[in-house]
């Protein structure tokens, strides 16, 4: 436990490190905060327009569709804010920069992901918050200890799962050495599927949302929240799959350092 | 066109043979989109069955997959090179060049555009073949949705010359490029018909050139709009080509000025 708040502590000052980085160059943060805001708003406003049109998506009622919007604007928000070092992985190894990684001790994998930081993050994850306090009031829940703790378990697993995912298709770069994070890149576009209950799409789509797990970053725990029937059944398990998800990311990024030997100069 | 602007467009559409894989992986991001906001929209017409602003299912599908071919044209690699050649400072090679930087930046987009096109014709077959056919334009219809969907390229080309040059400002481009495209998807009206806005963001949206880049093409080719008021739109397109073509060479001329290259 207390080497677990070690390594926690040191993750955090190698962030506010990278804090004054962005600090540095004040106007570019700014523009990327009012970029991801912007890029919601056009989320928000599509959900809106479909909303005014009809009461609900199938199952799913107006509050409890902005409810998964927001728990996937939480994950890549908190994804970006504490983790986008993860989406330099590509570059570290093409051009042979975990070298002096490797000779710290500290978890190269964390020293990678916690090297820079991403000013939308922040901008995402409050917005993430206030959509998700919102949408709180909206839904049909039956709001007491237990279910606010649940909720809370599920909203971190669902994160646990988006940074696992994100971990996991960078990694592959150890295999491909291009430095470009482009494959990565489109595991998470194709997130952009998962802002939505997964039932509006044909089975294929469904199934690859699954085995690549984004569907439980928010669909399946809100299924469980909701109480949506086998969705919520499978939702609940989602704590499982957060943690079956970092343990492999982990495992995964293991057997790429055992492959990862350098460069040439 | 002249040979040497033959030549740029000739050389980009090699780059584009050369990264095929990452170009192909950048224009994943608007597949994508088009495949969520299909199917909700099918949600949303009961399967199918129903319409939506009086728009049937086969209409809005035949609407975002214009969507889906102008929110694709011009946006791969031309976004990046813009940006990337002030950041890096390149651009001050290019100022000593005897060519317009303008018209020269126009001739390599279009060798990306080359590109694009073969994607959507691949992308979107994959998505009519997902989704179903959708009722083809004829006549004087048909020709005004090619000048509509051929004045986007000039038009979007427009908006991100502009935006790219926001790097003589900024130290990066990636926030200026994001920015760019939700305003795109928000106010062109690539997630929902423009109809279904409230009153004042439809009228903040005429105001904007954006509808021009998916609103326009995609309402000529449903044949929502008569010929005369087709006309009027696709007039505007040509008219907003016009303010932003002169308006990039305005801010250019201010740019430059201020633009200092390190020492290299």
């Amino acid at each position: 436990m207390r080497e677990a708040a070690a390594l926690a502590r040191i993750y955090l000052r190698m962030l506010l490190g990278y804090v004054r980085a962005v600090l540095e160059y004040r106007t570019d943060a700014l523009i990327l905060v009012l970029a991801s805001v912007l890029t919601q708003l056009a989320g928000i406003v599509f959900l809106t327009t479909v909303f005014a049109q009809v009461p609900a998506l199938g199952d799913w009622q107006r509050w409890e569709v902005i409810w998964i919007f927001a728990m996937v604007v939480l994950a890549e928000g908190i994804g970006s804010l504490c983790f986008e070092g993860t989406w330099h992985l590509a570059l570290y190894i093409n051009l042979g920069g975990l070298d002096y990684l490797m000779v710290r001790p500290y978890p190269v994998a964390l020293q990678v992901m916690g090297s820079t930081l991403g000013p939308n993050g922040f901008s995402n994850a409050v917005l993430g918050l206030a959509l998700l306090g919102v949408a709180a009031t909206r839904v049909d829940v039956d709001w007491g200890p237990v279910t606010v703790g649940w909720a809370v378990l599920l909203m971190l697993s669902g994160v646990l799962v988006k940074l696992a995912i994100s971990l996991a298709s960078n990694t592959t770069a150890f295999w491909l050495r291009s430095p470009s994070s482009s494959p990565a890149g489109t595991v998470h576009t194709l997130g952009d599927l998962a802002r939505y209950p997964i039932t509006v799409y044909s089975t294929g789509v469904r199934a690859v949302l699954v085995v690549i797990p984004l569907a439980f970053v928010g669909y399946f725990p809100a299924a469980s929240l909701f109480g949506k029937g086998t969705a919520g059944t499978i939702g609940a398990f989602t704590p499982l799959v957060a943690a079956a998800c970092i343990a492999g990311a982990w495992a995964y990024f293991r057997a790429g350092m055992r492959r990862y030997d350098s460069v040439g100069n | 066109m002249r040979a040497h602007h033959r030549t740029l467009t000739r050389l980009a559409w090699g780059t584009v043979l050369a990264y095929r894989a990452d170009f192909v992986l950048q224009l994943l991001g608007v597949a994508v989109q088009t495949v969520a906001v299909i199917a909700v929209w099918r949600v949303v017409t009961a399967g199918g069955t129903g319409s939506a602003a009086g728009l049937t299912w086969d209409q809005l599908k035949a609407y975002l997959l214009i969507a889906f071919a102008t929110g694709t044209l011009m946006s791969g690699f031309t976004d990046w090179q813009l940006a990337e050649r002030v950041l890096s400072g390149n651009v001050a090679l290019e100022l000593v060049k005897p060519v317009d930087y303008q018209l020269a930046r126009f001739a390599e987009a279009l060798g990306y555009v080359a590109g694009e096109v073969v994607v959507v014709l691949a992308m979107g077959t994959v998505l009519l073949v997902a989704f179903g056919g959708v009722p083809v334009p004829g006549g004087a219809q048909a020709v005004l949705f090619l000048i509509s969907l051929l004045a986007v390229i000039p038009l979007k080309f427009g908006l991100i010359y502009l935006s790219g040059m926001a790097c003589f400002w900024t130290e990066s481009y990636y926030g200026v490029g994001v920015a760019r495209v939700a305003v795109t998807n928000i106010l062109s009206g690539a997630l929902v018909p423009i109809a279904l806005y409230p009153d004042w963001l439809q009228a903040l949206c005429r105001l904007s050139p954006f509808p021009g880049i998916v609103s326009t093409p995609a309402l000529v080719f449903l044949g929502e709009v008569g010929v005369a008021e087709a006309v009027r739109l696709i007039a505007w397109q040509f008219v907003w080509i016009a303010v932003l073509w002169l308006g990039a060479r305005t801010v250019w001329r201010l740019a430059v000025t201020r633009f200092s290259a390190h020492g290299g």
